[in-house]
């Protein structure tokens, strides 16, 4: 008995969160507010489609589901196959376009 | 025959999906709405509160995708969906919160269904101002289309007549139609386009089945010049079974006539010559005052032929409003697309393209042409709604195709600024069968929200959208000194159109071309013409078919 009056009490998920929100989720509730992050949106989807990167993942798609067949792949299937190769293609220029878009806005944010 | 294009076809429904609409009908998607949020460029996500990020409400996870329950409103990532559908039992459904679009979470899948799809476009009508994104209607019906020029084919078999009572002196064994054109000093730009024109069928069918006939027309008018007429002349040379190369000199001379300004025997741009052609046999032919905007009613053979409709859809990037305008063409002038490299890793704009690894590609300029545009802060438009100077974005869009799309690529620069002209020599990869659907405007504006299942326009499904290549003009050279050759597809054979020689080639020479105008008809149209061919026995398969039949210059 008594070991567990000592015992710490079960961590609760949604308790840790309140504590702390990370560097990063105060980053992304700001864009969000502001309307930023829409924009960065838009703006991303128009580098990639500009650079062949949306129809690279197209082809990619394409291939898989002449391989697996129409009817036995699924969303979930298809993000898993293309995300390792999808994030690691992204080119330089685009990263740091966008890159330096949010560290003008944090600068602006944070005045 | 079935025009059912698959993609407009409704998929079949999960079971989960035909279980929540049996219990629910449409009352979860009448209440989505007011939780759905809407941009000016067409896409839609769903905010249930304005003030917070969506959070998985079982890791607490906010990257990736995020499905939003139907039933309970409860958010979940792709991970968790799964989970919270096994513990909540009937919690099946939910939507895509950055793209409104249905999935389930039994079978982790997407899902489509009409009825939803129309909620949340609906929810873009209500939010924005009149026209929005250039949608007329949620659904229409589709117009009713007038066939056009399919009575012609008719006509065909009436000059089959004529022609088996040609000339049988032909020593070579090549399907009729084949007859070298004479250079007349620089006229390659035209023999070449008039190569393309003889196999184009609406046309061919129309002159050979002596539609326009040259003593009616000499009696008609008094105007001795008559373009038509002339042509009518070369394609009876042509189809005549003579095979000695033919010089087109009256009809050169007749062009002249008819376009001052470019009468001379300097080297001219095939596709301005074609251009002027057709303007030539609809001044000609056509309804003498027809200010129809819509070329649909000309009754000249070059608008049956060539003429469909573009749709030009300008959007205002702060409140979504959308003015569409519709443009007859004869033709479309594509950029080359030059930003794909497949094999070897993307192409960085920003960096100087390595012209080796750039594989440029029909299907991409088709592309590019029907991109949405950003137009540069200098080329801001006027907004009808907010009644000042705004951003915009310019999308294009094929709303009716024509019976024989004619293809340009602008490989000639021209720079007003440096007052230079330079050829684009890129190698361009083109099909020999092309599918026009993902061009179409109904496409182009269904897919402005996300992936709908959902026609909005007029369906065009009952023109045909697929199409057969039947002529390539190829430029090769320089811009000032160059040369025209014209590749024709007849009964699936491919020949080389040189000026006066005319040799059969294998469809690899073809496929490595530098195409400037390319001439695909549509389906029905390119086999038809196949068959009616039938007047003389093909060439022997296999070797000899490599002969030519003209040289003597």
């Amino acid at each position: 008995m008594r070991p567990s009056v000592n015992r710490p009490p079960t961590p609760d998920a949604r308790l840790d969160r309140e504590k702390e929100p990370s560097v990063l989720e105060i980053i992304n509730i700001k864009l969000i507010e502001s309307g930023e992050k829409e924009r960065l949106m838009e703006l991303l989807r128009e580098r990639l489609i500009e650079c062949g990167w949306k129809d690279e993942m197209k082809a990619l798609c394409r291939a898989f589901v002449k391989k697996k067949g129409r009817n036995n792949v699924t969303v979930d299937d298809l993000v898993h196959v293309i995300m390792p190769k999808g994030r690691a293609s992204i080119p330089d220029s685009v990263k740091a376009e966008l890159l330096q878009r949010i560290r003008t806005f944090l600068v602006s944010a944070a005045v | 025959m079935s025009k059912q294009n698959p993609s407009y076809t409704n998929p079949k429904p999960c079971k989960h999906l035909a279980d929540y609409k049996l219990r629910h009908g449409l009352n979860g998607f009448k209440t989505l709405q007011n939780c759905l949020k809407t941009t000016p460029y067409g896409r839609t996500s769903v905010s249930k509160h304005k003030s917070e990020t969506p959070r998985c409400s079982l890791c607490f996870g906010y990257q990736g995708r995020l499905y939003f329950c139907l039933i309970c409103s409860s958010i979940t990532c792709s991970s968790h969906a799964n989970e919270h559908s096994q513990s909540h039992h009937g919690h099946e459904i939910a939507v895509d919160v950055e793209r409104a679009e249905l999935y389930c979470c039994v079978c982790r899948d997407q899902v489509y269904d009409p009825d939803f799809d129309r909620a949340v476009v609906s929810k873009h009508f209500m939010d924005m101002p009149s026209n929005v994104n250039g949608v007329e209607g949620v659904v229409e019906e589709s117009n009713k289309r007038r066939r056009l020029g399919l009575g012609l084919e008719l006509e065909w078999k009436r000059s089959k007549r004529l022609i088996s009572m040609a000339d049988r002196r032909a020593k070579s064994i090549f399907p009729l139609g084949l007859r070298g054109l004479n250079n007349l000093g620089n006229t390659c730009f035209m023999n070449s386009v008039l190569q393309a024109l003889f196999h184009a069928p609406p046309l061919r069918n129309y002159f050979l089945s002596d539609r326009h006939n040259r003593q009616s027309c000499r009696r008609r008018s008094s105007d001795r010049l008559c373009l038509p007429c002339d042509i009518d002349v070369i394609f009876s040379a042509v189809f005549s079974g003579d095979r000695t190369p033919y010089s087109p000199a009256r009809f050169l001379y007749s062009w002249w006539q008819h376009s001052e300004n470019l009468a001379s025997y300097e080297q001219q741009d095939a596709h301005e010559f074609f251009i002027s052609m057709l303007d030539q046999i609809h001044v000609k032919e056509g309804k003498s005052g027809n200010q129809d905007k819509d070329n649909r009613d000309c009754q000249c053979i070059a608008h049956k032929a060539f003429s469909g409709l573009l749709r030009s859809d300008v959007t205002c990037t702060t409140c979504g409003f959308t003015s569409t305008t519709y443009d007859p063409c004869v033709d479309i002038s594509l950029n080359l697309d030059m930003s794909f490299c497949p094999s070897t890793g993307m192409t960085n704009r920003t960096t100087k393209p390595n012209e080796n690894a750039i594989i440029s590609t029909l299907l991409g300029c088709l592309d590019l042409f029907t991109r949405p545009e950003k137009l540069g802060p200098d080329q801001k438009l006027y907004c009808q709604n907010c009644q000042e100077r705004r951003n915009s974005l310019k999308q294009m869009s094929i709303r009716r195709l024509p019976i024989v799309l004619c293809l340009h690529i602008k490989r000639f620069e021209h720079s007003t600024i440096r007052k230079m002209s330079r050829k684009i020599d890129q190698y361009l990869q083109f099909p020999f069968s092309l599918d026009m659907t993902p061009y179409l405007s109904s496409s182009i504006v269904r897919n402005r929200f996300g992936n709908r299942i959902f026609t909005f326009e007029g369906d065009e499904s009952e023109t045909c959208t697929e199409f057969e290549v039947f002529a390539v003009v190829t430029h090769s050279g320089m811009l000032e000194s160059g040369h025209y050759v014209t590749y024709v597809r007849v009964r699936n054979r491919w020949y080389k159109c040189d000026d006066a020689w005319i040799t059969e080639v294998d469809e690899g020479v073809v496929r490595a071309s530098q195409c400037y105008l390319m001439y695909y008809v549509q389906k029905g149209f390119y086999y038809k013409a196949s068959e009616d061919l039938s007047c003389l026995p093909m060439s022997p398969p296999g070797g000899e078919s490599y002969l030519p039949i003209a040289g003597c210059c």
